[in-house]
This record gives C-alpha cells, structure tokens and sequence, in this order.
C-alpha cells in the first residue's frame, strides 16, 4: 500500500513536471511570435521605391611610378560600380557594392531630409571603404573614401550612378562598333625591320594584341546549343568572349579587365554579382563545358608542336 | 677529297639522327599523352562529335595512335640499313614496319581522313595520303618478297617519307602559326596538305637524282 501511495505520488509529480514544460514551451513559442510581430510592426521598410541597381562609373586618381623616369605621376582610373540597395529601414540601408568582380556588402543609413546614404562596407576587406551619396530621382552621385588610404591605390573615388533594372535577355550580344582588340594580353614579339637606304636589316622587340574576329557577333550560347562545328575554326579569344557573354548577360561581375572592357563597351552589360552559376540555363551550362574544352584545347595545342 | 667528301656524309647523316631523335622524341611525348586511354583528350577534346555518333571513331583512333609511334621507330630502324651488330635487324624492323602500317596504322588513317578536322579540302588530303601510304608500304613488301631490292628500296623512301608527315605536318603548323597566326582550321586545311606533298616530291627527286 505503502508502495502505492508512492508510486501514485512520483506519477503525479512526473505529470505535473511535463505539464509545466509543455506550459513553458507554449509561452516561449507565443513570445516567439510577439518579438517577430513586434519587429515587423516597429521597424518597417521604408522608401522601397528606392530599392535596386545602381550602376555607372567609379574613377578617382591613382599615384603612379614611371620607371623610366622615376618619377611618379598620376592617372585617371573608371571602373564600373553597382550598388544594390535592397532594404532600407528608419535606422539602416542594407546592400551591396560591386565592382570587378568584388562583391561587398553594405550597412548604413539614410537621411530622409537630405536624401543622402553614408554606406559602410564591413572593413575586412583592403578594399573596403565608406560611401557617401546622395540621391536624385534616378541618379546616385557622391564619393567613397577607403577605410585604409595606404592600401588602395586609388582611395578617394567619385561615383555618378544611374538606377537601371537588371533583366536577363539572351539576345543581349557585344555591340557591332566594339574595339576588338584585347589591350590586356599583349605577347612579345620580334620584328625585323630593313632600312631602305643603309639596307641594314634590324631586329626589334614589338608587342601583339589579340583581336576578337567578327563571330563574336554571330554565334550566341544563350539562344542555340553549339556545336563543335561552330567552333573550330575560332581562335581563343573568340571563344572566349562567346562564352563570358553568356556570363555578362546574366550581370556577372567580371575579375578579369580583358572581359570587363568588351563588356562595358555595350550599354546592357549591368554587373550585379561574383557568382551567377546557379542562373545558368541547362544549355547555357552545356555551352559553356563545351567552349571550355575547346579553350583548352586552344591553349594546349594552338601554338605548339602537335594538332 | 674523296674521304673529305665521305665525313662531310657521314657528319650530315649524324645531324640527320639527331633530329629524327629529337622529333621522335616529341611524338613519343605526344603519344603518351593519350595514356591513360580517355574518351575526350588532347586531340579528342575537340572530336567528341565523332566519338559520340561513332561507335567505331575511338578503338580505331586509338589504334592508329598507339601503333603509329612503333611504325615511325620502325621505319627509321629499317631506313637506315644497318644491322648494329643484330641478326636481321634490317629485316626484323622492316616486317614490323609494314605489319603494323598496313594492317593497323594506314588503314586506320584512312578511316579518320574521312572525319578530319577542316571540311572537304583537308579529308581529300588525308584520304590520299593514307591511300598512297598503304600502296607504297605494301610494294616494298612485294618487291622485298621477289627480292627485287632496288625496287623494294625506292618504295620503302616513299612509305618512310609520308610515315615522316606526321613531324612535318606539326612543324608547318608551327612555322605557319608562328608567322601568320591564322584561325585553327585555316592553318589545319594548309598543314593537310603541306604536310605530306614536299616530302614526296623530295623523295622523288632525289630517285630521279639516283641518290636513293
């Protein structure tokens, strides 16, 4: 009986014990949704007309050294920047920056009455720095200071942006007046030189650029599965630049200058992110495996001893 | 003067040597490029087309790329004429020359011309090439058999001189490259053609001049 008793008495209390848990679980649960409500409620988006992609030139002055005269000397840079502003609450501006290839976020702030953003990339990055911009209908204009001036070379930059809606179009293509040449990847290369009146033949040392050929214009990996056939008869640098198209129609933000130059000649290109692979349609992804092989085998097999 | 004139031979034959050793030496590099065998390598990275509606492209490419590097060593061992002290090595390597040319490496030429790379104006090329390679070999075999040696060795300058298109197709390209930089197929439809036709006709020249 007396074990009973004991029994009826731990029972209770193990019951009593869950109960209380459960209870405590069940206002947890509803303070959950208070603190959520409460967020939504006290800090609400504002300005939401203001949301999206800004995009347009990034220039500052760069100290340069000529080696030749050891003197230094200075030189105007652009560069293209994006900035992406997708929050804005009463206290804080959330976005990103972009600029080759260089994806950063940003948290700031925005004064209402004088319709201005100081934006804040987070520091740790050499490259980071503080934006100070104000708006004007569609236009972003202001400057960008580095947070450490040492290390950029450039650390003083202006920006004159221009909102544009980023859509991705598979018809986009490299404008027909483009300059073709790639500046970037000059080779070394001799020359022989015969002079008409001595008839005294020198060699010299000269430089080479690459230049796209016109197919450039023609083949699209957006729009039609290639084939190897298509390709063949193209040198690397077409192959190339077919391929980063289809990167640049879907704003892929390009590292490399030699890419950035063909694409910022046209007037669609809106660079809006270092990674775009998960965009890629299914052809597009096959495509571009396919130009890869053939870049390859440019680079194996073009100008060395072999096929 | 005579014996001057004999050195001055034998200096040239040396450089001879040493430059097939050396070009030898970059097919071997390229054969062993394809080892591990691998459906899309090297010169396959850019005929996967073949590959994948030709059941038959891939054995009989690799065929000729395996069996080819022995027909070039072969055929120089026997071009040379000289047996290093080795019973029958003159003949040994002359019947593994022509074994393995027309039984595996021409025929499986032939069979890739008819695929190559840079349209009709370069597979017309490589189809007689291959066609002209098979018939020069197997006459060195049959006036070797009727031990008509004049013949036979005439015949084996021809076979050996186009076996030698395989280096002096990749040289051109290099030179015409090097020089002009034009786009791949262009140079591919030149090389088809340049790399076989002055190899001949020096052979045949030097018949005519009763060198060989």
């Amino acid at each position: 009986m007396k074990n009973l008793k004991f029994i009826l008495f731990a029972a209770v209390l193990v019951l009593l014990v869950n109960c209380k848990k459960e209870a405590s679980v069940e206002t947890s649960a509803k303070m959950d949704t208070a603190v959520a409500k409460v967020d939504s409620v006290v800090i609400p988006e504002i300005h939401q007309e203001l949301y999206g992609i800004y995009t347009g030139n990034f220039s500052g002055t760069e100290k340069r050294f000529d080696e030749y005269s050891k003197e230094g000397y200075d030189e105007e840079i652009e560069k293209r920047l994006s900035l992406k502003i997708n929050r804005i609450t009463k206290d804080s501006v959330y976005g990103q920056s972009i600029v080759n290839g260089n994806q950063r976020p940003f948290r700031g702030v925005f004064n209402e009455t004088e319709n201005s953003f100081v934006l804040d990339e987070p520091g740790d990055d050499k490259t980071d720095g503080r934006f100070n911009v104000k708006i004007k209908s569609d236009s972003l204009t202001g400057k960008w200071v580095a947070y450490n001036k040492s290390r950029v070379k450039a650390p003083l930059k202006s920006l004159k942006l221009i909102k544009k809606e980023f859509v991705y179009n598979p018809n986009f293509m490299i404008d027909k007046d483009s300059d073709l040449i790639d500046w970037t990847n000059p080779k070394d290369f001799e020359e022989k030189y015969t002079d008409s009146e001595t008839g005294k033949t020198e060699k010299y040392k000269t430089e080479r650029n690459r230049v796209a050929s016109d197919a450039v214009f023609k083949i699209n990996a957006s729009k039609q599965k290639l084939t190897e056939k298509d390709l063949k008869n193209l040198r690397k640098l077409d192959l190339e630049i077919i391929k980063n198209s289809v990167f640049a129609r879907h704003g892929y933000s390009f590292k490399k200058e030699t890419y950035r130059y063909f694409f910022e000649q046209t007037d669609w290109y809106i660079p809006v992110s270092n990674n775009v692979d998960a965009d890629l349609s299914p052809m597009e992804l096959e495509n571009v495996a396919l130009l890869n092989r053939f870049t390859k085998y440019a680079e194996d097999k073009y100008d060395y001893f072999g096929r | 003067m005579f014996l001057a004139k004999k050195n001055r031979i034998n200096v040239f034959k040396i450089l001879l040597y040493f430059g097939f050793a050396y070009f030898f030496w970059l097919m071997l590099r390229l054969t062993l490029e394809y080892i591990p065998a691998k459906p899309d390598i090297s010169f396959l990275m850019i005929k996967q087309t073949e590959v994948m509606e030709h059941s038959a492209y891939l054995p009989i490419f690799y065929t000729h790329v395996y069996t080819s590097i022995f027909v070039l060593m072969t055929g120089f061992f026997a071009i040379i004429r000289k047996d290093f002290g080795l019973k029958n090595f003159h003949r040994s390597s002359g019947k593994m020359y022509i074994f393995l040319l027309v039984i595996f490496s021409a025929p499986s030429g032939i069979y890739m011309g008819w695929f190559a790379n840079g349209g009709l104006f370069s597979k017309t090329s490589f189809l007689i090439l291959g066609i002209f390679w098979w018939i020069s070999t197997f006459l060195a075999f049959k006036y070797a058999r009727e031990k008509k040696f004049s013949e036979h060795k005439k015949w084996m300058w021809r076979s050996f001189a186009l076996t030698l298109s395989a280096i002096t197709l990749r040289l051109w390209k290099l030179v015409i490259v090097y020089f002009f930089q034009p786009n791949p197929m262009d140079v591919y439809q030149i090389v088809a053609w340049l790399g076989w036709i002055p190899n001949i006709l020096l052979v045949e020249f030097l018949i005519r001049k009763k060198l060989i």
